[in-house]
């Protein structure tokens, strides 16, 4: 559970050519092969783009000498939320076709269409393909990275700060949840115990959230006091260093970005 | 049968790291027992085995001669209780006397036992002027009882506690100490406590645990540990200055008798100052 979390960044922490790259790179890479993805108008064009770019994912992942598996478990972890909408779209008609051709019938009247498959299959591609090249950027960059490469692009300092502080205090958080937690097993409380009454432990459960709301609080009321000694005010920002990007990182990046954007055009004009 | 022994115990966390190697440590009925050692050193992780909390990578953690299983780990937490560093951790309940509760509730004791248990509880740390306090109004000192007050109503037979003086003023500390020692005599129990005040250790304990990268370095009894400085100063630790200043006299040529405790530093140096006379 809350102990997992400590663990979500040791993909990240691995060596190879892909993790060693810089994070702005990875960072436009991915954003382009999304853009790249969902820009393409709707059309069965979209499969041969979906699999180009599947292919150069694939590639980098071979690169960044990740399990396959990692990938998977994280893709499982994410499919239900694309996938609730797109099996829906199998029983209902859309905008891109006229006429529409009933393939099967279920109880209730309810049909599914031969057209609305192949959209549905059509969303299914932009979705695994946008979130592929997300799990690969998550995987092989650290938070901090992530955090400075979107300062080094140019995200404002006020959006910068406010996310390397949350990043920091997802984990103090986390440490203090854990600590609590130690403390009641300490006094043999499981919320999950039916000797004991329910409401007292529904009671107890309710303490333990109210007592780590008001500590969050009051955690942030002293970070933010020594922010203020620091003299924190309204020009502060997270310190970005500058980082040069090495002569074979630009190449990458432009060949990698050639590819897409090439691609992307050559298969949308191919009649 | 030892209360509580550890064989080997080795602890890995996630990510390698290495917090316990190898540790074989024993805890016998009425002790007091002393674990000192820099940060970092795995004091609190072994603590944590002694309760179940963490389970060994590695090696038996034993308590009364038997290995922590899920059927007898509510019997083991109701016989070793564990007082964390900070209190705020332990302390969650809207009132004082709530949380001394908590504890003997948990173990399914009925209202007047538990009434019974958290008035002796409060009487023996000397609050029960705080009983309708809510916790964040409290001082370090008064939560610092509370949270022990929390662990011994549910009466336990090894009190461990875990950096016990952090955050203390100097009476806090002296109340402590003073309390912890009668714990043994009076109620039989065992104590263990981890510190970095090392002028506590021979005011508290009689034996010492040195503990340093997740292994013992050293035990023995007081006296075996601070007679060895190279030791301590390779831990990151120090001889107390009582010790150190009688060493330094001895070594000077002065005659007097080794002490570690303020009280019999004091015969020593009477005694000195009485043969020169």
């Amino acid at each position: 559970m809350i102990d997992d979390l400590y663990a979500i960044e040791k993909y990240a922490y691995r060596e190879s050519l892909v993790h060693r790259l810089d994070a702005r790179i990875k960072l436009l890479v991915a954003l382009a092969a999304i853009v790249a993805i969902v820009a393409l108008p709707y059309s069965t064009k979209v499969y041969e783009l979906g699999a180009v770019l599947f292919a150069l994912f694939i590639a980098l992942w071979a690169t960044s000498r990740l399990p396959p598996t990692a990938y998977l478990r994280r893709l499982v972890l994410i499919l239900p939320f694309g996938i609730f909408l797109i099996g829906f779209q199998v029983f209902v008609k859309n905008p891109y076709y006229d006429i529409f051709h009933t393939i099967a019938t279920l109880p209730f009247g309810i049909e599914v269409y031969a057209e609305s498959v192949q959209f549905a299959s059509i969303l299914l591609v932009k979705f695994v393909v946008s979130v592929s090249f997300i799990i690969l950027l998550s995987s092989t960059t650290k938070m901090q990275e992530m955090i400075e490469a979107a300062g080094r692009l140019g995200l404002p300092r006020e959006f910068t700060l406010t996310l390397g502080m949350m990043v920091r205090y997802i984990f103090v958080f986390a440490d203090m949840f854990g600590r609590i937690r130690t403390a009641m097993e300490t006094r043999c409380f499981d919320p999950l115990d039916r000797t004991l009454p329910y409401r007292y432990r529904l009671h107890q459960v309710g303490y333990t959230v109210g007592t780590i709301f008001i500590r969050s609080y009051e955690q942030g009321e002293r970070t933010y006091t020594s922010m203020l000694c620091r003299g924190y005010g309204a020009n502060a920002g997270l310190y970005i260093g500058k980082k040069p990007l090495r002569a074979g990182e630009v190449v990458f990046f432009a060949a990698t970005l050639a590819f897409i954007v090439l691609s992307t055009v050559l298969i949308y004009l191919h009649p | 049968m030892h209360l509580l022994e550890t064989r080997d115990l080795t602890h890995i966390y996630r990510g390698n790291v290495h917090a316990l190697d190898s540790v074989n440590f024993i805890a016998e009925r009425k002790s007091r027992i002393a674990v000192i050692g820099p940060n970092g050193a795995g004091k609190s992780t072994l603590f944590k085995h002694f309760n179940g909390i963490l389970k060994p990578t590695s090696g038996e953690m034993l308590v009364r001669g038997e290995p922590i299983t899920k059927e007898n780990v509510r019997e083991v937490r109701k016989f070793v209780g564990i007082v964390f560093q900070n209190p705020d951790d332990q302390i969650f309940s809207p009132t004082v006397e709530q949380d001394v509760a908590f504890g003997p509730t948990n173990l399914g004791l009925d209202k007047e036992t538990v009434a019974h248990r958290v008035e002796e509880a409060l009487a023996l740390l000397g609050i029960e002027d705080l009983r309708e306090r809510v916790p964040h109004h409290l001082s370090g000192g008064e939560k610092k009882r509370v949270a022990i007050a929390g662990i011994l109503a549910m009466e336990p037979q090894v009190l461990v506690l875990d950096e016990p003086t952090a955050g203390l003023d100097p009476r806090g500390v002296a109340d402590l100490v003073a309390f912890v020692n009668r714990l043994p005599e009076e109620y039989g129990m065992t104590v263990i406590f981890s510190t970095h005040h090392l002028d506590l250790v021979a005011e508290m304990a009689d034996f010492v645990y040195v503990m340093d990268q997740g292994r013992i370095v050293a035990s023995g009894t007081v006296d075996e540990v601070f007679t060895r400085p190279d030791l301590l100063a390779r831990t990151r630790l120090d001889v107390p200055p009582i010790p150190k200043l009688i060493r330094s006299l001895q070594e000077s040529g002065v005659v007097i008798n080794t002490a570690y405790t303020y009280e019999d530093a004091k015969k020593s140096f009477l005694d000195a100052y009485a043969r020169r006379a």
